[in-house]
């Protein structure tokens, strides 16, 4: 079963058609690629492009990687090429953007990354911390307060179930179910 | 490893001034290293604008 598949490089010597990134690369030396890239980026339409791109707050390495990917699908060179292009590519356009006065992000920095403190380690070790006991003086004036009335102990939402006794006068519940006196004393006439 | 994480990797190689030692033995000169781009920046953003140039152009006309 091993033996059906392709040998590895061996869609550069087949000579059937095939897609761009898997024939002998265009561009096969470093200044080369450098310079070809760096002449795509000056062009009008791309130049726009990538500025449009810092404009939505792409970050470069963003950006970068999109011209890269764009060049590799067209066959240029290789994505190993495309790795040590990298760099260069993202220096010039941060030059572009400061001479044009463009705000960019490079996107080295992880902004994402969750910050470790203390408490945080705590709480992922599971080592929360006990609440203090309270002094003897708030237990004092507590014992001094008594008990709390029901009426208190009994804050409850909006949707909870009104405490007993607690109804509303039938006019204040014909109101909330929208019947006027007019249309009671339609209900009486029929 | 995925390609934007290579990349990435790899930006910030270079911004922090190192270049692939295979590809500087490799070759003895290489045009496009960070220097390049250190000049370049130098050169491009100390260079006046297109507008700020013709206003000096008009400043010195009138002197």
């Amino acid at each position: 079963m091993k033996f059906e598949g392709p040998i590895v490089g061996e869609n550069f010597l087949t000579d059937t058609r095939n897609y761009p990134w898997h024939r002998p690369p265009d561009l096969f030396d470093y200044d080369e690629a450098v310079s070809y890239m760096l002449s795509k980026i000056d062009e009008q339409e791309q130049i726009e492009l990538v500025f449009a791109m810092l404009g939505i707050d792409a970050k470069v390495t963003t950006v970068v990687s999109t011209l890269l990917l764009q060049a590799i699908s067209k066959g240029k060179f290789t994505i190993d090429m495309a790795m040590l292009i990298a760099g260069p590519l993202a220096r010039y356009i941060e030059i572009q953007a400061k001479n044009a006065g463009v705000k960019y992000d490079m996107g080295l920095t992880n902004k994402d990354r969750i910050v470790l403190t203390p408490t945080l380690l705590k709480a992922s070790l599971g080592i929360l911390e006990q609440p203090e006991e309270e002094s003897p003086e708030i237990m004092a004036m507590r014992k001094e307060a008594g008990p709390m009335e029901p009426d208190q102990e009994q804050i409850m939402g909006l949707m909870s179930r009104p405490p007993e006794g607690a109804v509303a006068p039938p006019d204040e519940q014909a109101a909330m179910l929208g019947q006027t006196e007019e249309e009671e004393l339609e209900e009486e006439a029929v | 490893m995925q390609f934007n994480e290579a990349v990435k990797k790899s930006i910030k190689n270079f911004m922090a001034g190192n270049m692939p030692k295979s590809l500087t033995e490799k070759k003895e000169f290489l045009m496009y290293g960070p220097e390049y781009f250190d000049e370049l920046e130098a050169e491009i953003l100390e260079e006046p604008t297109d507008s700020t140039a013709a206003r000096e152009e008009e400043e010195l006309d009138e002197v």
